[in-house]
């Protein structure tokens, strides 16, 4: 609407956008990607793609465009119970959180250790409470649980603790058969799981160019059963792909769409939500760094790149720091406001610290403010006859104020956003009331959501089948062998 | 309607933020020769206490308490013709409040002027860039408990040090409480100008300049 003033951000116009694209297909045709998987190369090969030694795939740029046309465009995303929760399309904006997180900041201890079971439960009701987290995701990586069942625990701990939606990752096909499952004992059926998905699947293929057997699986899988799915490739700059910024996104976009391509040759039409990290790696920590500025940009271009596909968006945000610092307040704010400016749809990793190998409760607390502060810049401010009040300032007049008018009374809680923890409060104030600083909040409220939040729960009964079900899956795959 | 009812009911006004409603009530008290002194205690005192609490409690913010305040401070405007000789009882006490001399910012003094009123303050709001002198000389004619001078200028600071200056050269300091406001204003600040205290909101104003005529909670 043109009386609305709302920001966003571009960095790439639509003729860099047409070099980049010929550029990814020339790279898929003439280079191709490798293929570890029969069932993935059979696809490609019935539809008329050449597959040479070692299992390279060259696919023709028409191929490429016609899925590029046959994804959604927009994706509908439901809670547990059915209710529409997300709709990623155009430049809808939601946030939630990541999965695996090996450390956990204990906050009884104040010390970092191994993450467990428990960590997951509470980063669920924590991200249930908040209310700009819209979606779930484990956050940490549970070390009390056997191995090859950790992912459907998971699973099994966010969808008992939080309606919300669930952004999850699985070993293999075989534990993601059990959790899509599980989604549909939740939900009554698969049918009802394929018209109301309350569950998005993260999986990745390897760079460079490359398609792993496990990934296909996975692929195929979600493509099967119309599982939403995240496709994400990881290109590390300078190491696994070019270190000039334009080289890693250009063969990024050649392995989410060579992805994409699969998928849609398994099931036209399934819905898919693709992204690409493409991050410098540290060239002295030799480490991933999620907080960096040219991560910002990869994460921008891809928006860029994919509002002109019309491809539903993932995006990241995250923090390189260990503790919850001023580092941590930093990236996740310059992350999370630029995320929302690129117009990404589904910006995940949200309280993410330790370049993705540490959590803390808390920091899913600050990024709530930081969600709702960028929310507020969103959303801009709207002009007309009322909000440009000319009215009141004639009434009020030179000299006078504005505080006890009803203008300001309709208006203020709309136009004017108002913190939950940063401080606002006059520097004697705040050293009256203790100097309390923003982290010691964070933290307090944290301990106070898992003693007094009780989200919505699942039934008894639906309780005791996932159980069953996590049973048949402990017994079956215990011992099993996942290929990667 | 008993009192009890017909005191919730004025309660009931002042947080809904309804004016015509609270000033209704306030005349129905005096043509049905109500105790005043009563209304405005059980009545409108206890009521801006709510909208004291709902602030403390961050469900009301500035817009609300100053327009309940508004309220509140013309019901009792209202109301207090007719407390004859029991006027005196009423009023916590009598406060001036302006702000000083080479400084036209009125909005935070303003604020603390209508909370003082609602709260049951007699005020004499002097409005703004008033002179030491000025000041001094309205509180002794008012004879006020309470000076408040705010300044938000770090260049007109030196006012509020100069008005007790004044008050000590004249003889006359014990006859007042000092109370210093404005977004520059630190304890230090006061204590260096030797108020009797400083507030950085206005509510704290309030609890302040009650507990400093000894009538605090």
């Amino acid at each position: 609407m043109e009386n609305e003033c709302k920001p966003s951000y571009r960095l790439i116009s639509d003729d860099q956008i047409q070099r980049i694209h010929k550029a990814t297909l020339e790279i898929l045709e003439n280079i191709g990607v490798k293929i570890s998987n029969d069932e993935g190369l059979e696809l490609f090969r019935v539809y008329g793609c050449k597959i040479e030694n070692e299992n390279i795939v060259k696919i023709p740029a028409s191929l490429v465009e016609d899925s590029i046309e046959k994804v959604p465009k927009s994706i509908d995303i439901f809670s547990r119970n059915g209710d529409l929760a997300m709709t990623l399309e155009n430049r809808n904006s939601y946030y939630g959180l990541g999965t695996d997180l090996v450390y956990t900041y204990d906050l009884e201890t104040g010390k970092t250790r191994e993450s467990v079971l428990q960590d997951v439960i509470n980063a669920t009701i924590i991200a249930d409470y908040c209310e700009n987290i819209d979606f779930l995701a484990s956050y940490a990586l549970p070390h009390d649980v056997p191995t090859n069942t950790m992912y459907i625990e998971c699973f099994k701990a966010e969808v008992e603790n939080s309606p919300k939606p669930i952004f999850f990752t699985a070993a293999g096909k075989e534990d993601l058969s059990y959790i899509i499952k599980m989604a549909e004992t939740v939900v009554g059926d698969e049918e009802q799981l394929k018209e109301k998905p309350f569950l998005i699947h993260y999986s990745e293929p390897l760079a460079p160019l490359t398609h792993s057997y496990g990934a296909i699986n996975k692929l195929l899988l979600c493509a099967e059963k119309q599982i939403p799915i995240c496709y994400i490739p990881t290109v590390l700059l300078g190491a696994s792909g070019p270190v000039t910024l334009v080289g890693g996104i250009t063969q990024a976009n050649a392995e989410a769409l060579s992805g994409i391509v699969l998928h849609q040759l398994k099931s036209k039409g399934a819905p898919i939500i693709s992204g690409w990290g493409v991050v410098p790696l540290d060239m002295k920590a030799t480490t991933y760094c999620y907080g960096s500025p040219e991560l910002r940009l990869t994460n921008t271009a891809f928006a860029d790149i994919y509002h002109y596909y019309k491809i539903p968006i993932w995006s990241i945000v995250g923090t390189d720091a260990h503790v919850l610092d001023q580092q941590a307040a930093m990236e996740h704010a310059f992350g999370t406001l630029l995320a929302a400016l690129d117009g990404a749809n589904l910006i995940h990793d949200i309280g993410y610290l330790g370049q993705g190998l540490l959590g803390n409760p808390a920091a899913i607390v600050m990024c709530d403010e930081i969600i709702s502060y960028v929310k507020r810049i969103m959303r801009g401010f709207e002009i007309n006859e009322e909000t440009l009040g000319l009215d009141i300032i004639k009434k009020v007049g030179p000299g006078g104020n504005f505080l006890a008018e009803p203008h300001t009374l309709k208006h203020f809680r709309k136009e004017l956003w108002m913190p939950k923890y940063a401080n606002r409060e006059n520097p004697d104030s705040w050293k009256d009331k203790g100097s309390i600083i923003y982290e010691e909040k964070v933290i307090k409220k944290a301990k106070e959501i898992l003693q007094q939040h009780k989200p919505l729960p699942l039934s008894k009964d639906i309780i005791n089948k996932l159980r069953d079900l996590a049973q048949e899956a402990e017994n079956k795959l215990l011992n099993f062998k996942f290929s990667a | 309607m008993s009192h009890e009812e017909f005191f919730e009911e004025i309660s009931k006004a002042i947080i809904d933020l309804e004016e015509e409603k609270a000033m209704e009530l306030a005349k129905k008290a005096i043509d049905n020769k109500m105790n005043v002194l009563e209304v405005i205690e059980k009545g409108f005192g206890i009521a801006i206490r709510r909208l004291g609490e709902l602030w403390d409690a961050g469900e009301y913010f500035l817009p609300e308490l100053m327009m309940g305040g508004l309220i509140v401070k013309k019901s009792i405007d209202l109301l207090l013709p007719h407390l004859d000789k029991e006027k005196d009882k009423f009023q916590l006490g009598k406060a001036v409040v302006a702000t000083i001399e080479g400084d036209v910012h009125s909005i935070g003094k303003t604020i603390v002027a209508t909370m003082l009123s609602a709260f049951g303050f007699q005020v004499y709001d002097l409005g703004e860039d008033v002179p030491p002198d000025k000041i001094i000389e309205e509180a002794l004619e008012k004879e006020v408990d309470i000076i408040g001078v705010s300044s938000l200028l770090t260049t007109t600071m030196m006012g509020q040090k100069k008005l007790i200056e004044l008050l000590k050269e004249r003889g006359i300091r014990d006859k007042f409480k000092v109370i210093l406001g404005g977004a520059p204003i630190t304890k230090n600040w006061a204590d260096e100008c030797g108020a009797d205290g400083y507030a950085p909101t206005a509510m704290e104003a309030v609890d302040l300049a009650k507990s400093l005529i000894g009538k605090g909670e």
